[in-house]
């Protein structure tokens, strides 16, 4: 392996932990308080469709991912709402969301650019060039010369370990997931607690759905999630529902990712579609329970909460 | 006072409960006309291509029964892992692989037709039952949950097979898909002059059996039971590991036949993409159907019935097809969230 | 002018008026009881003064002005402060944690600590701020709950059955600290259904029963069988008719049995005991001492450690819970809506758990045989119900427990381990279900009875084990036993062999 290569796929890692870290991060505050959202999957799709749509029109790449945090928290109000106070099933409901979604997201796309265009590409974030730090050796291209998309979300991973360990909200938030009647005799609502948890989840799915498109694909296409989202809800157990062990679980998926990528183009025998696998398989053994977990979740989690 | 007041329990009759589902499914058909405008499409020329087509003539009902058999299957298997505890997910990759399975000893053998089904059969019913007791086993033995398991190893089964049609099973050209099953294999057609083949029996057969499974057996009331209460199902002497085994071996088997008959009785080859998110329409039939075995059939045959006639609706109104997925969704979540009705009470004094 | 008074409350539950007309008034600087039987309406009373329900009709007033509770955050807003039955404590956060849950601005836990120690000193409740709640056992948690409110200068205290969970001495404590929070001008209420404890510590106490007060008067005034006869509304003297039976040879043997919890931590430490055929042990202490895990290692709910366990001389301690089952071990557990039955099954389904082998034609189930053997356990145990097709989950607490113990003696075993029978159960219904374990004596069962309810194991057991942290610190035969004795026992003060 050599350096170049090296540098190439740690690279690579950082850039493709991008979007499931986000997802993971917002979903880390919804699972904290006590609701599961596998409608994550959905909210990136619908996410990734309207910062496409926006970019294509405008240009503009900050207003487009601004676009994209709108409709994930738009949709996942309609989640929350199923979710806390309809009380139906979490699992149930996020599932069929996401087929909602994609009906969504073809829908519109197709209306948007008729039938029989072919893929159209929009504008991206491009990669920053920081004087002197992005030429270093090594630790240039791999710190200093990524998107500024993927800068912010590592100062998020910052922002949400605060709110959610050193701040007041984050406390009554994650009582409202481990024991939520405790959390109502002490005067906080449950219900407010989840709201806000999902509708966190929200905006950064929709974030998440924008950095597909405008940090790393640069187009839309339907099948552009792909599971990342589901990924995304492992990477939160693999992460502990903490988000600094979410950053690094993140970064151990990037960097199968990267590494399934870049074996497809150097050639060798491996076939290309078993090579693509790697990436669930590792989230499937992360999450198996095989190094411990269940123990730890929020003990709420899943369970709605109903005051007479 | 208040107009609106919350009931003390909510209201629970059958009259209730339909009512409620009725308006529930009408509050969906009238948002989704919503999108209808967006295409200058007159909703209600296109709600009637959508429903005429599938039902008004002998050929398109024979569409539908085609639909509806995989549709049926796949509801089915979602019942008995449900109903028992496990939530199990992961149909698309069942269905691919009994499809996989079952074109494989197609293209292998030269059986006669009726040596060749029971054959086909159970190997694609073990292949599915080995590919969900798989999750099953990681959730029992190792706590792992079966939910995002089974989620993921959809797209690896998906995978895989791409993999088998774009090389080991390849036919010779460029396309990804195999060659043309030979036609002893092929499901004979039971409605002359339609498509509908006999793979709509096999469906009918399991619905039957599941239902007496669940409802008259010792093993269908210790699965219900270990469902309901793991812990009164192991105080009553349930091996509750055990129970979730065989009801993933009986979920992955029955997602696996989906692929079977949609192989053998419609495509009659494997392709990429075969499933058609066949896999999730079929756990919303099942909910729909409220995890009854029986009320599987009507709901499976207006979903089908719903896909064939998204293409109709496609040619005659010009609405893309993808919106039927928006309508059978939308109907399972409005009927989802009327229970919320179901707790409030308008006060007309 | 009273401090705080409710006026007229109504709450309606599905199928039960919980509360009618209810008038209460606290004074200031006095302990209050509220007293009456389980399902009285008491707790839920003081669950509408801390805004955990809302009333469908009433008044709350606060130093004579009407004040409107919403939720508990206005109740603590407005001074009242509760101790709920089950702790509100959230277990994987620490004490301090626990005690500024819900309270605004900058979370400043170093702060909060030292507040939190100064009280603790102030008021002689000693507890560890940074300590994790999973860690702490439930006495202490108990003094947690009581800083939690004091933190916050509560005027009132409601506390919820609090002596539950208790020993003695632990109890004796706790009074002294509610005396001096009495002393200091704030007012106490206790919600309890132990008439002893009231006439010690309480200045009033009111009455309820089926939902209304029957009675408000000051402790200096009453009697405990004047406030007895009030609870239950007639002469009562619960005593159970046993008659001398002759003991049988032992059915259950238990010997030197090691059970762990799911956390790891040994909770039974060597027990070794046997229950012969035609009595009843009983086994006291107070709940957590490891009578649970006993009575689930015996059933095969959980395995043991170490130790063996016997049913007439066949070894079963490694065999399955069906096979203990079929070998001739019933079992009435403490949990009657998760462990018990399956509340969402109709009662003819839960009359066959545990026994739905024997019911079925080949793969088959029976339906004739179950609709008749569920026909005939709920005539025979007096199970008030419309149709056995009726789902088990709205039956009454007293007819789950006769539906299960009905169930349970209908297997016919050689023993029974029942635990926590009569928990939450009106008068009747304890009547109903002593005389069928008397019943079942008298026809030579061999029966583990495990019960927090001294006045319980007293009228029904023959020979009554004392449990204390793991271990059985005495055994003493139905002619030894006083109250005194045993609750020195339970408390961990004394040890007989």
């Amino acid at each position: 392996m050599t350096s170049a290569f090296f540098v190439t796929w740690l690279a690579a890692s950082l850039r493709l932990a991008g979007p499931v870290l986000l997802a993971a991060l917002g979903e880390t505050f919804a699972e904290r308080s006590g609701v599961l959202n596998v409608g994550i999957e959905g909210t990136i799709l619908l996410g990734a469709l309207a910062s496409f749509l926006t970019d294509y029109v405008t240009g503009m790449v900050w207003l487009s991912l601004l676009a994209a945090m709108l409709t994930g928290i738009v949709f996942n109000l309609l989640l929350a709402w199923m979710y806390v106070t309809v009380r139906a099933s979490q699992v149930v409901v996020g599932l069929v969301f996401n087929v909602l979604a994609i009906g969504i997201a073809a829908t519109v796309y197709r209306r948007a650019l008729g039938e029989s265009s072919g893929p159209q590409s929009v504008a991206m974030f491009a990669p920053l060039h920081i004087p002197w730090l992005s030429d270093l050796p090594l630790l240039g291209p791999v710190l200093f010369g990524q998107t500024s998309l993927l800068y912010l979300t590592l100062v998020l991973v910052g922002l949400a370990h605060f709110v959610l360990f050193r701040t007041s909200f984050g406390l009554a938030l994650r009582a409202a997931g481990e024991n939520p009647s405790a959390a109502d005799a002490a005067g906080i609502s449950v219900a407010r607690m989840r709201y806000i948890g999902v509708l966190i989840g929200g905006a950064t799915a929709g974030m998440a759905g924008a950095y597909l498109v405008l940090a790393q694909i640069g187009l839309f296409r339907e099948s552009i999630v792909s599971g990342q989202g589901f990924i995304a809800l492992g990477i939160v157990i693999f992460g502990r529902w903490n988000p600094w062990k979410a950053a690094l679980a993140a970064l151990v998926f990037g960097a199968c990712d990267a590494l399934q990528l870049s074996l497809q183009l150097g050639g060798g025998n491996v076939p290309p579609q078993l090579l693509a696998s790697l990436p669930y398989i590792v989230t499937i053994l992360a999450i198996s329970g095989l190094f411990g977990g269940r123990a730890v979740q929020p003990a709420a989690l899943m369970v709605p909460y109903a005051k007479e | 006072m208040k107009l609106i007041e919350r009931r003390v329990s909510p209201a629970d009759s059958p009259l209730a409960i339909t009512t409620a589902m009725v308006v529930a499914a009408l509050a969906a058909m009238l948002i989704t006309s919503l999108l209808f405008t967006l295409y200058q499409a007159n909703p209600l020329q296109a709600y009637f291509a959508l429903f005429h087509e599938p039902f008004a003539s002998w050929r398109g009902f024979g569409y539908t029964l085609v639909r509806t058999a995989p549709l049926t299957l796949i509801a089915l298997g979602t019942i008995v892992s449900w109903r028992s505890g496990f939530g199990y997910l992961g149909f698309e990759g069942c269905f691919v692989i009994g499809a996989a399975a079952t074109s494989w000893l197609a293209l292998s053998t030269t059986f006669s037709f009726w040596t060749f089904l029971p054959l086909a059969l159970l190997l694609s019913f073990a292949a599915g039952a080995a590919w969900a007791g798989v999750v099953a086993l990681i959730r029992a033995r190792f706590g792992g949950n079966e939910v995002l398991i089974s989620l993921m190893m959809n797209y690896v089964a998906i995978l895989i097979v791409q993999y088998l049609v774009s090389g080991p099973m390849r036919a010779p050209g460029g396309v990804p898909e195999t060659a043309l099953l030979p036609r002893a294999t092929w499901l004979p057609f039971i409605l002359p002059g339609t498509r509908a083949h006999a793979g709509i029996l096999l469906a009918l057969c399991a619905a039957l059996l599941v239902w007496v499974l669940l409802r008259k057996t010792r093993i269908g009331y210790e699965l219900i039971v270990s469902g309901l209460s793991p812990l009164a199902a192991r105080f009553g002497g349930i091996n509750v590991g055990a129970q979730l085994v065989f009801a993933a071996f009986c979920a992955g088997g029955l997602g696996a036949w989906a692929g079977t008959v949609e192989v053998l009785g419609e495509q009659h080859r494997l392709m990429d993409g075969i499933s058609g998110g066949v896999g999730f329409t079929g756990i919303i039939v099942a909910l729909l159907a409220r995890l009854n075995p029986l009320a599987v059939i009507p709901a499976a045959v207006l979903y089908g019935g719903m896909t064939v006639g998204a293409n109709a609706m496609q040619r005659r109104a010009g609405i893309p097809s993808s919106i039927t997925f928006i309508l059978q969704s939308l109907i399972v979540l409005m009927v989802l969230a009327s229970d919320i009705f179901r707790r409030y009470r308008v006060k007309l004094t | 002018m009273p401090a705080f008074e409710m006026r007229k409350i109504v709450k309606r539950f599905p199928g039960v008026v919980a509360n009618r007309d209810v008038d209460l008034t606290i004074e200031a600087g006095a302990i209050h009881a509220l007293l009456g039987e389980n399902g009285a309406g008491k707790s839920t009373l003081m669950q509408i003064l801390y805004g955990f329900h809302s009333m469908d009709s009433g008044s709350i007033l606060i130093d004579g002005k009407p004040v409107e509770i919403a939720s508990p955050k206005d109740a603590i807003a407005l001074g009242i402060g509760m101790v709920h039955q089950e702790f509100m404590l959230v277990r994987r956060f620490s004490v301090v944690e626990n005690t500024v849950l819900g309270l605004k601005g900058k979370l400043d836990l170093r702060q909060a600590s030292r507040r939190l120690r100064a009280l603790s000193e102030q008021h002689h409740l000693a507890i560890d701020p940074a300590a994790l709640v999973q860690h702490l056992p439930i006495g202490v948690q108990q003094r947690v709950e009581i800083l939690k409110l004091l933190y916050r200068d509560a005027r009132l205290l409601i506390l919820d059955e609090p002596t539950a969970v208790l020993t003695t001495h632990e109890k004796d404590q706790l009074f002294t600290v509610l005396r001096g929070l009495r002393d200091q001008g704030r007012s106490i209420v206790i919600v309890t259904h132990k008439l002893q404890e009231i006439l010690d510590v309480a200045d009033r106490v009111t009455v309820m029963r089926d939902g209304k007060v029957v009675g408000a008067v000051s402790t200096q005034q009453t009697t405990e069988q004047e406030l007895a006869r009030l609870m239950v509304g007639r002469d009562v003297n619960l005593r159970a008719v046993k008659v001398p039976v002759e003991r049988g040879a032992a059915v259950l043997r238990i010997a030197g049995l090691h059970v762990r919890d799911e956390a790891g931590q040994e909770k039974v430490r060597g027990v070794t005991l046997d229950v012969h055929a035609g009595e009843i042990v009983g086994i006291a202490g107070v709940d957590g001492n490891g009578q649970s895990q006993l009575a689930e290692a015996i059933m095969r709910l959980r395995p043991a450690d170490k130790g063996s366990i016997f049913l007439r001389d066949h070894e079963v301690t490694r065999l399955t819970v069906a096979q203990h089952r079929a070998l001739g071990l019933s079992y009435v557990p403490a949990d009657r809506r998760h462990v018990g039955a399956v509340t969402e099954m109709s009662i003819a389904d839960n009359a066959i758990l545990g026994s739905q082998r024997k019911h079925t034609k080949g793969p088959f189930l029976d339906t004739r045989k179950i609709r008749e053997h569920a026909e005939k356990l709920i005539a025979r145990f007096g199970v008030r119900a419309t149709s056995i097709a009726t789902k088990a989950g709205k039956l009454s607490g007293g007819n789950l427990q006769k539906l299960i113990l009905g169930r349970e003696i209908l297997e016919d075993a050689a023993a029974m381990v029942v635990e926590q029978p009569t928990r939450g159960l009106d008068v009747g219904a304890i009547e109903s279900v002593w005389a069928e374990l008397l019943g079942q004596r008298e026809r030579g069962k061999a029966i583990l009875l495990i019960s927090a309810e001294l006045e319980e194991l007293m009228n029904l057991a023959d020979r009554i084990a004392v449990m204390f942290e793991g271990r059985i610190v005495g055994i003493l035969n139905a002619a030894n036993i006083t109250a005194e004795k045993l609750g020195l026992m339970i408390s961990g003060l004394s040890e007989e062999s």
